[in-house]
């Protein structure tokens, strides 16, 4: 029976360049007004899953799903329902930003009457409207992003897939973009493959972790970083290292696991209520003292560490 | 009919570029030099010696003469005319088996009658079938003056025979030679197809361009099918093409060449420049930048300038059906002023159908396989066999 509330399934993709395999048997699923973020390192396999989705790619074996049409069947479909950002906006440099996205609404089908107003209606929400009979080879990196960004939302996909938004941009603009894209979720569902871990982080409703072609670990950001050994690391920095500040650190209950580098402690908490005992107990010893929870970072080189 | 917007924007935004605008109107203006180059060589050539055709038309055509005082025979020029000696049976056998191109019987008693003051009547055979028979009209015909000029010539000197000076023979031409016109028939004809093989750039630009400014991803994830995306880019440019041969066709009408049934020869150049375009688009998905693109359409075009130049030179020298395949040879036919029979044109145009068809279809099949279009790129042998479906087979093992 099928899920109403799943949007794309990706089931046992596989896909191969020459000797490279950059797909084992992927299976993901995506539901309807999620923004999933896929995380892993280069060469993981994440451009590759998202361009067999946009049916750019074909696979070698497998299928997607995309509101139950089969990428091998419903190809044009299955087009008219994504936007899709690639990492370079890789815009016709010729163009003026108001021509191009004219030309991509004309390809996309959007009825000719409200092409204009929906032109402007993005160049304003991407704050272009002032750029709007400016060429594209004129525009900066981010604002070629901002103008991808409104050629991707010009036929209001239902589905949006980002690759590496963010990538190479300055502060302010990637916070911007991260900004437009919280303001996005749960109208449509986003799939949004990044390298920066706080982003998928805040924005992500689940993420994935995918390498070698293969998912690694998924769950909601929290999920997966409770999955670490604790919660809570602390990071001591002794003046006298021995084997005694080790047993007493060890004696306290919630201590999961302690990790000595020289002078310096990682020590793995369940919980924060034994911390004051162990500062007090190592008093006068102890140079510096960091508290950290753990981030998807950590979920990340954990997973590969595994 | 999506293939319409791709074609309307590339169009758009080609006609608006500075730099294909300089281009464009730099090959009319070296139409127009190649039209002051023709004019100087073309006066040359008529200059005071006469007709002096280039080498390469010597033997260009075949007379079989009966001529037994050898009076005519010696006046026709043999830089332009293989004449044979022959006996009227034997000419009309050879006429009719397609051997030569005409029959020129000159009276057994003309020696006689010239002595007497009486006419000749010098008879014509031609071969109607064979278009270089105009050339071999018009060139007996100059014979025929010629002889007559030199006969009254000396004529007068007999009546003069103080006058020692010897007898010079100048052909006084009115108006352009026949020979000339064939030359100057070729050359329009070559000119009009001449723009198939300038806008190969453009392609280059359109197709290749969106991989290595990597376009191409964003355009593949339209909802658009490959052959939409073949057809609008090629049309754009079969339509430049179309500008470009209309504005040839006009400047040379308007530089005082004839051009008959201009419409037929502007259809029949037009739809040529289809399967061309196709054979460019097809080198260009392939190509992995534009080095490889320029290098594989020169070769490209070398094979096709031959496909389209052989049949029209066959023709020329043995006129044959099979030859009508290039669009060229009937251009050249029509610009003679043949009457071609209608299902003769059905020739070249099913030829130009089916070769558009299968060039397209390649096109759309290179464009439908991201391998070629993302890489890693498969070998030539290899895309053809899956291609064509060709399975490849398993060697056997024994056991």
């Amino acid at each position: 029976m099928a899920d109403d509330n799943l949007m794309i399934k990706m089931d046992s993709l596989n896909k191969s360049f020459g000797k490279i395999m950059a797909l084992n048997n992927l299976n993901l699923d995506i539901n309807r007004g999620e923004l999933l973020g896929i995380i892993g390192p280069n060469g993981a396999g994440k451009t590759t899953a998202i361009r067999i989705s946009c049916c750019i790619l074909k696979p070698d074996s497998g299928d997607v799903l995309v509101d139950g049409m089969s990428i091998h069947k419903d190809q044009i479909k299955i087009k008219s329902m994504i936007g899709y950002l690639p990492e370079e906006p890789n815009l016709y440099e010729r163009f003026k930003a108001r021509d191009l996205l004219r030309y991509f609404a004309e390809l996309y089908g959007v009825p000719r009457d409200n092409i204009n107003r929906r032109i402007d209606d993005l160049l304003e929400l991407v704050g272009m409207s002032h750029r709007a009979e400016d060429r594209i080879n004129t525009f900066s990196k981010g604002l070629r992003q901002r103008i991808g960004i409104s050629r991707a939302l010009i036929h209001d996909p239902e589905i949006l897939i980002f690759d590496e938004p963010t990538m190479g941009l300055d502060p302010a603009t990637s916070h911007n973009i991260r900004e437009f894209i919280r303001e996005l979720k749960g109208d449509k569902t986003i799939i949004l493959c990044t390298h920066y871990m706080d982003e998928a982080d805040s924005l992500c409703d689940r993420v994935a972790i995918l390498n070698q072609g293969r998912i690694l670990d998924m769950g909601t950001p929290q999920e997966l970083k409770s999955k670490l050994h604790s919660d809570i690391i602390l990071n001591l920095e002794l003046e006298i290292a021995d084997s005694s500040a080790g047993k007493i650190i060890e004696s306290f209950s919630t201590v999961e696991e302690v990790n000595v580098s020289g002078s310096k402690y990682t020590i793995s908490l369940k919980s924060k209520k034994d911390i004051k005992e162990i500062i007090s107990s190592l008093e006068g010893n102890i140079v510096s003292i960091n508290i950290k929870e753990p981030t998807l970072e950590d979920v990340f080189i954990n997973s590969f560490k595994n | 009919m999506k293939f319409t917007t791709i074609t309307k924007w590339e169009m758009k935004e080609t006609l608006k570029s500075r730099k294909f605008l300089t281009i464009f109107f730099l090959q009319i203006s070296v139409l127009f030099l190649m039209i002051f180059i023709f004019n100087a060589f073309a006066t040359n050539i008529e200059s005071e010696k006469g007709i002096s055709i280039t080498p390469s038309l010597s033997g260009f055509a075949s007379l079989d003469v009966d001529d037994q005082g050898r009076l005519f025979t010696k006046y026709i020029n043999p830089e332009l005319i293989t004449v044979t000696s022959s006996n009227y049976p034997d000419s009309i056998i050879n006429l009719n088996a397609g051997q030569t191109t005409a029959v020129v019987v000159v009276p057994g008693d003309s020696i006689e009658k010239i002595k007497t003051i009486e006419t000749i009547n010098v008879q014509l055979y031609l071969d109607m079938s064979d278009p270089k028979r105009s050339v071999v009209r018009d060139e007996v015909n100059t014979t025929s003056k010629l002889m007559a000029d030199a006969l009254s010539n000396s004529w007068v000197e007999s009546f003069t025979p103080q006058n020692t000076t010897p007898t010079v023979v100048n052909q006084q031409s009115t108006g352009e030679s026949l020979a000339m016109q064939i030359v100057t028939k070729a050359m329009i004809a070559i000119l009009l197809f001449l723009p198939l093989f300038l806008f190969g750039n453009m392609i280059i630009d359109s197709v290749v361009g969106e991989k290595e400014r990597k376009t191409g991803e964003i355009l593949m994830a339209m909802p658009i099918k490959p052959a939409q995306i073949v057809l609008g880019k090629s049309m754009a440019v079969v339509g430049v093409i179309a500008i470009q041969v209309a504005l040839w066709m006009i400047i040379l009408l308007i530089t005082g060449f004839e051009i008959l049934n201009p419409l037929i020869v502007y259809f029949l150049v037009f739809i040529t420049a289809i399967p061309v375009i196709g054979i460019t688009v097809i080198i260009s998905a392939y190509a992995k930048n534009y080095k490889e693109a320029g290098i594989g359409l020169t070769f490209g075009y070398v094979a096709i300038v031959g496909v389209i130049m052989i049949p029209t030179l066959t023709y020329l020298s043995n006129k044959s059906l099979t030859s009508n395949i290039s669009p060229l040879t009937m251009v050249i036919r029509l610009f003679s002023g043949e009457n071609i029979p209608y299902w003769q044109f059905l020739i070249p145009v099913i030829f130009i159908g089916i070769l558009s068809i299968i060039t397209y279809w390649i096109a759309v099949k290179l464009f439908e396989r991201d391998d070629v279009m993302f890489g890693p790129r498969p070998s030539i042998l290899r895309l053809t066999r899956e291609i064509l479906g060709w399975k490849k087979k398993n060697k056997k093992t024994k056991l």
